[in-house]
């Protein structure tokens, strides 16, 4: 019998013997034979794991029997103190396994008892099968599954965000985790393709791993380190320490590399396989987050130019300066306003008061009190005057911030006299930023004094509640005590 | 960090470390985590939180999913596994 052979024989015989199939064969055969011992021999004849009921045997006569005709269905023998014994062989379709002996029976077993065992032993042996089957199903599946859980799991992480930078960091996070490796880096390709610009390196052995800003300083040329190497000619390496595959889209984009497991050992194939899985998803996200990032340059274009031919029909009346967007962003900013918010917020903020478009130049530029003949005009064409914007898909969500910055949170303002939560967030917010940078600049066809920035922070804390929302406020007080105040400021003036 | 003995003396938390021990590759939802170990979601949604907090467990939160990994570090990992040896 071959080595191999032998120990997946052997291996068999383990695991029938401790099998839940084998304990219902005992029980059952014992009522048939009433003898609910049994022990096993190996295919080689060998007595395997039983204890000093072996050694009492003496097998000679008994294997010459057994040796001339290895396949017979059964055999009743005596052992050496002249007593019944009874032996079935394990055979699984050509193969036998090894041997199954009753021994010291009361009697000689009749021939419907020993049929009865046998079928016992068939049906043990049949059920071996299936748990064996299942067994093996379980443990090849079972990881699969898991590994392919794995996948559509960060497949859903990895497509929860558009923002690049948020994205990059979260790829280079999974990366490790998934190759249960300290370091990772992203590069992707520049303009010029000639340069891999890192934008994501992670180093879990420093304390609080983050995205480290000088590694975007960096610039690496194709085909130099591995990196280079990888970018330029699009295969993937796999070393000892790293493991290094290039991110191709048609073209090549970028590289993923991670070094260093945690546990020291090398990588293998299996982990290269993992990797590039990884960036084949990688590269789907990191494609959807450059198109939308397109898509916003494309639309702040779009707004800047309408904000450019609004400023040139008539100069500061349509738009606000670049601090006072810098201001709506920071207030919103430190109110944690969602991604989208922002973004709407932003859009708002470079055309806050498109409303005014239709509105007669001499009511605008009027220095003092309005009528209620005028403020109606004003109520009106505010409305009209949004329906120009209209049209632009993008915007739709930034009309209801432009159109109800006007209000005041008390329910005193315009259009629509909307009080508390009822006026978007976007529009409180652009109503405190708006106010303060009416009174620090100087606006002269309104006719109203300029401030100075102190005394105009304390009017907008003295309105809290009032005009303004609290917690937007609460917000503005922080965004003025920080440095970058002084910067937002400055040019406002 | 609670000592690896007195964590291993909750059932959901054992075996959970025990799944991720075995499959530390895997990044999955509580939800995922509950049908690979077969346990109600909440107790183990509840358990992860703690080891999260415990260090054993890494959490990737997105606004929409929280996904759950085995910890990268190191002694934590060599402290469960010398754990585990001793218990079989």
């Amino acid at each position: 019998m071959k080595e191999f052979e032998k120990i997946e024989k052997q291996e068999f015989l383990t695991k029938f013997s401790k099998s839940s199939s084998i304990t219902a064969f005992r029980k059952l055969s014992s009522k048939v034979l009433k003898k609910n011992r049994c022990i096993f021999l190996d295919a080689e004849y060998k007595p395997f794991k039983c204890n000093s009921e072996c050694d009492h045997i003496k097998f000679g006569k008994y294997l010459a029997k057994l040796k001339f005709d290895p396949s017979r269905e059964y055999m009743v023998f005596k052992c050496s103190c002249n007593k019944i014994c009874l032996s079935f062989p394990i055979v699984q379709g050509s193969n036998v396994y090894g041997h199954v002996l009753f021994i010291h029976l009361g009697k000689e077993p009749e021939k419907t008892a020993i049929d009865a065992t046998k079928i016992c032993m068939d049906l043990a042996l049949r059920e071996f099968q299936k748990e064996q089957e299942l067994n093996k199903l379980y443990e090849t599946i079972r990881p699969r599954a898991i590994a392919l859980s794995t996948v559509h799991t960060i497949h859903r992480l990895l497509s929860s965000t558009l923002n690049m930078d948020e994205l990059i960091e979260r790829i280079a996070r999974l990366i490790l985790q998934v190759m249960r490796s300290r370091h990772c880096s992203i590069m992707l390709l520049d303009a010029s393709k000639k340069y891999l610009i890192p934008k994501a390196v992670i180093n879990l052995d420093k304390e609080i791993p983050k995205t480290n800003p000088q590694y975007k300083k960096i610039r690496l040329r194709l085909g130099i380190k591995l990196e280079g190497r990888v970018a330029k000619t699009g295969k993937s390496a796999l070393s000892r320490n790293s493991v290094c595959v290039p991110l191709v889209e048609e073209d090549i984009i970028g590289v993923i590399s991670t070094q260093d497991k945690t546990n020291d050992e090398p990588f293998n194939r299996f982990e290269l396989e993992i990797l590039i899985t990884l960036a084949e998803q990688a590269v789907i996200a990191i494609k959807n987050a450059q198109m939308y990032e397109e898509q916003e340059k494309m639309a702040y274009g779009s707004i800047k130019t309408l904000a450019a031919l609004l400023d040139a029909k008539s100069p500061n009346t349509f738009t606000h300066s670049d601090q006072f967007v810098k201001m709506v962003l920071a207030i919103a900013e430190e109110m944690r306003l969602s991604r989208e918010d922002i973004v709407n917020l932003h859009y708002s903020a470079l055309l806050p008061d498109t409303g005014k478009f239709n509105i007669p130049e001499e009511i605008l530029k009027k220095p003092g009190i309005l009528s209620t003949g005028e403020y109606d005009i004003i109520k009106k064409q505010h409305l009209e005057s949004l329906k120009i914007i209209e049209h632009l898909e993008f915007l739709k969500p930034a009309i209801p911030i432009i159109k109800h910055h006007h209000e005041k949170y008390d329910g005193t303002g315009y259009p629509d006299g909307l009080k508390g939560i009822q006026i978007p967030i976007g529009a409180r917010v652009m109503a405190v930023a708006n106010a303060f940078e009416a009174m620090i600049s100087v606006r002269p066809y309104k006719g109203s004094k300029k401030i100075s920035i102190s005394q105009a922070i304390k009017e907008v804390e003295k309105n809290k509640g009032t005009q303004f929302d609290p917690e937007v406020v609460d917000a503005f007080m922080k965004v003025t005590k920080k440095p970058e105040f002084e910067n937002i400021i400055k040019a406002s003036i | 960090m609670k000592s690896i003995k007195n964590l291993f003396k909750n059932e959901t938390a054992r075996k959970i470390v025990l799944f991720f021990n075995e499959n530390p590759n895997c990044i999955d939802t509580a939800r995922g985590i509950s049908l690979w170990i077969g346990w109600d979601i909440n107790i183990i949604q509840k358990t992860l939180n703690q080891l999260v907090k415990d260090g054993i467990i890494t959490s990737h939160q997105t606004t929409s999913t929280a996904a759950y990994a085995y910890t990268n570090n190191k002694e934590i990992v060599k402290k469960i596994e010398k754990y585990i040896k001793s218990m079989l």
